[in-house]
């Protein structure tokens, strides 16, 4: 069976000015439909760095060039507005600090990814199905009483489950989240992966977790770690 | 999609950019109402200026043309010509019963054809009204009664026919029509209308009495009218002086003209500045007493004479339709130049060419002051320009701020898959919002406060005693309140598209950030 999402040799090098600081040197990973990987490493070790590259969010270097093959298809090569595409259908993020807009409510931060999908017309077309899917995954997430709330007024973990919906909107086969419950207390982060596991299950989802939480790691099917820049 | 949703919520939370409308609305309100009350202004002033000088004149001043009787009966058979009237205009004197003697352009006119070429009649100043002046709230105005309505329809009359009848006799005397502001002796109002002023008239013994100046009524009010003749061929005679009393007064709108210019029957000045029709004495070259002034010494051997015609300097024609565009006065004057042109090879060698002879369209000869105005206002539209690139320039300074604001949001969109032109299309659109709200804030302002300028201003005056349209100054009574739809459709896009320029540049910083970095911004 074909990986969902195929690394091979990637490098990363940022720079800061004119010196080179190597992240990561040849990482090589294979994403299977439907796993749920869990990647640890020391802090500043590259998985942010990672679940960038292979969001589509960054670029890998150029040289030496290696592939991220989404589907088969290599996503370095890929020509921005490609690109955008790609996040928007193939990838759901999730971060850190949920990065909800604070002019939206809850309803329209989740519809953001179908917003930026649709021009104007047929998103006005398809508004009462785009609404009722965004009401649907806040429904899953035990949202359901704070649709017209802001952002400001959840609590983290509810923020986070309006991330994970959002993420979700535009239903892609890949979720990536760097370290989703590290802004959480342990036992609201449990909740919120317990979420995402009952996701993965009903949507076949693939899951992609930058985690720094053992409990976590333990669950997932296989754990990556990152190490001087490689997979150990 | 989002970009429409995100600036409609921008738009309603954040305070900054709303002030950036609030800029770009004073701006546009500025503008606008700038330009309306000088575009009103020279419309005005060039409707005006049109008054008394027909819409083209054929020319030739000093010496004048002859057979102007012919030329005007031409003139008027062309289909382009509604009427045409004779003129003389010269430069004189007046000496009016105060004793002070000042400058004028004295135009001979005939006040039945001038009336029919020209405007002249509407321009009369006394003769009966009913309604009073726009700001004459309290009917100061002395045309309102005052006189009588007999009495000011008979000034009127007078006026219109250039003449007085004679106070002992009844016989219609020739008189003249001057400029209201011509002898000094009416005094201008601020709701404008003129009251006539008390005078001291010193006399030779020494004495003094006051008197009424209100000349167009007072029988023994007369003024000196000088004029310095010159013949056919253009050589000086001695000025030529006379008392003439005064029918009327006019007001063309055109303070210029009206401090300037005075109006006297053609047959006067014709007489006056010999050229009416006469015999002049031909010099003979073998006579050296032949005087330069063209008279000769009785006792002579019969001098040779020939008859000279009547002239004129001037002949003005009206066209025939709306000739207030430039165009089409200007169409008007070619037509008149072939008809001078044919009527010239007529009279070969008696007139002059009409290469020699001048045709101006109104706009031509009135060329100084409108070009004055014209001037005047793109110089304020180039200061208010330069004004509002401001606007552009605060709509980027806050867009720059917002964007730095609002960083991690764009991270956010990009990594949901907005393209870096969809997030720069964001901030160019929030700009046009921006300026969407200001230019129509500015609109609405803008004409609440053209169309109600007379209020407001009277109001200013009273409270805070600020007069900026003085009438002394700008000579029209109430200031134009006119907006030019299709002016305040340019300022309202361009306010728009100035708004969306200064949010360009902040756009391209927000589409060309990575979004890795955007991201990781806190
Ligand atoms: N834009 C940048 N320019 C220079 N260096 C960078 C840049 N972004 C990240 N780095 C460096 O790259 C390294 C990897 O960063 P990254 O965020 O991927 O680490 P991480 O494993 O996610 O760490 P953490 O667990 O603390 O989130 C770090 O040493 C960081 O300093
Ligand atoms: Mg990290």
């Amino acid at each position: 069976m074909m990986p969902l999402l195929s690394i091979h040799s990637v490098h990363k090098t940022y720079r800061l000015g004119r010196v080179p600081v190597p992240v990561l040197h040849g990482v090589s990973l294979s994403v299977e439909p439907g796993e749920f990987i869990a990647i640890l490493g020391a802090s500043g070790s590259g998985k942010s760095t990672l679940l960038h590259l292979m969001g589509g969010l960054d670029r890998p270097d150029a040289e030496p060039r290696g592939r991220i093959e989404f589907q088969g298809r290599d996503v370095t090569t890929m020509a921005s507005g490609e690109l955008d595409g790609y996040r928007n259908n193939a990838i759901g993020f999730v971060f850190q600090f949920y990065h909800l807009l604070p002019e939206f409510t809850v309803t329209r931060n989740v519809l953001l990814g179908a917003m930026i999908r649709h021009g104007v017309l047929a998103y006005m077309g398809r508004r009462a199905d785009l609404h009722s899917r965004a009401k649907e995954l806040l429904e899953k997430v035990g949202l359901s009483h704070r649709l017209t709330h802001r952002p400001q007024e959840l609590s983290g973990g509810e923020r986070q489950r309006v991330a994970i919906a959002r993420a979700l909107m535009n239903d892609p086969p890949l979720l990536l989240a760097d370290e989703p419950t590290g802004n959480l207390d342990h036992e609201t982060g449990g909740k919120i992966m317990d979420s995402l596991l009952a996701l993965r299950r009903e949507r076949k989802l693939t899951l992609v977790v930058v985690t720094h939480d053992a409990e976590i790691a333990r669950r997932a099917d296989r754990v990556v770690r990152l190490l001087d820049g490689r997979v150990a | 999609m989002y970009q429409l949703a995100l600036t409609y919520r921008y738009l309603f939370s954040k305070v900054m950019p709303l002030l950036a409308a609030v800029g770009v609305a004073l701006c546009t309100l500025m503008v606008l109402v700038t330009w309306s009350v000088m575009s009103g202004f020279l419309g005005m002033l060039i409707n005006t200026g049109r008054t008394l000088v027909g819409d083209v004149s054929v020319g030739w001043p000093g010496a004048g043309f002859a057979y102007y009787d012919e030329l005007i009966v031409d003139l008027e058979k062309d289909p382009l010509v509604e009427a045409a009237c004779p003129m003389i205009e010269t430069f004189g004197s007046i000496t009016p019963p105060d004793a002070r003697p000042r400058g004028v352009l004295i135009r001979g006119v005939e006040g039945a054809s001038y009336a029919r070429v020209t405007q002249f009649a509407d321009t009369l100043w006394w003769k009966p009204v009913d309604e009073p002046l726009p700001k004459d709230k309290a009917r100061m105005d002395p045309r309102l009664d005052g006189l009588g309505k007999a009495a000011w329809s008979e000034i009127y009359k007078n006026g219109l026919s250039l003449t007085r009848p004679d106070p002992r006799t009844g016989a219609a005397m020739p008189a003249i029509v001057p400029g209201i502001h011509v002898t000094g002796l009416n005094r201008r109002y601020i709701e404008g209308y003129y009251k006539p002023l008390l005078i001291e008239r010193r006399q030779s013994t020494g004495k003094s009495e006051w008197i009424d100046a209100f000349l167009p009524l007072d029988p023994d009010l007369p003024v000196v009218v000088t004029v310095f003749p010159i013949d056919s061929m253009g050589r000086p005679y001695e000025a030529y002086s006379r008392n003439l009393p005064v029918a009327n007064e006019f007001q063309s709108g055109v303070y210029e003209f009206d401090q300037s210019i005075v109006l006297m029957n053609i047959d006067s000045l014709q007489e006056m500045l010999k050229m009416k029709e006469g015999l002049r004495v031909v010099d003979a070259p073998a006579a050296p007493s032949a005087q330069p002034h063209g008279e000769s010494f009785a006792g002579a051997p019969p001098p040779a004479t020939v008859r000279d015609p009547a002239r004129v300097t001037n002949v003005l024609v009206k066209g025939r339709g709306d000739m207030s565009d430039p165009a089409r006065a200007r169409a008007l004057r070619e037509r008149v130049q072939e008809i001078y042109d044919r009527f010239a090879a007529r009279h070969n060698g008696e007139v002059p060419s009409a290469a020699d002879i001048e045709f101006v369209t109104w706009e031509e000869q009135n060329a100084t002051f409108i070009n004055a105005v014209r001037t005047e206002r793109t110089l304020l539209l180039v200061l208010f320009m330069i004004i509002s690139f401001t606007a552009v320039l605060l709509v980027l300074a806050i867009f720059w701020a917002m964007v730095r604001e609002k960083t991690q949001d764009i991270g956010v969109l990009r990594s949901l898959g907005a393209g870096r032109g969809g997030v720069a299309w964001l901030w160019v659109c929030y700009g046009l919002a921006i300026g969407l709200v200001g230019s129509t804030v500015g609109l609405i302002g803008s004409y609440l406060i053209i169309t109600n300028i007379n209020p407001i201003h009277d109001w200013l005056g009273k409270q805070l005693g600020l007069v900026i349209w003085d009438p002394k100054v700008y000579y029209f009574t109430v200031i134009p309140n006119r907006v030019e739809p299709l002016d305040a459709g340019v300022v309202f896009v361009c306010g728009i598209l100035a708004c969306g320029l200064g949010a360009f540049i902040p756009a391209l910083r927000a589409a060309w950030m990575n979004p890795v970095a955007a991201l990781r911004n806190e």
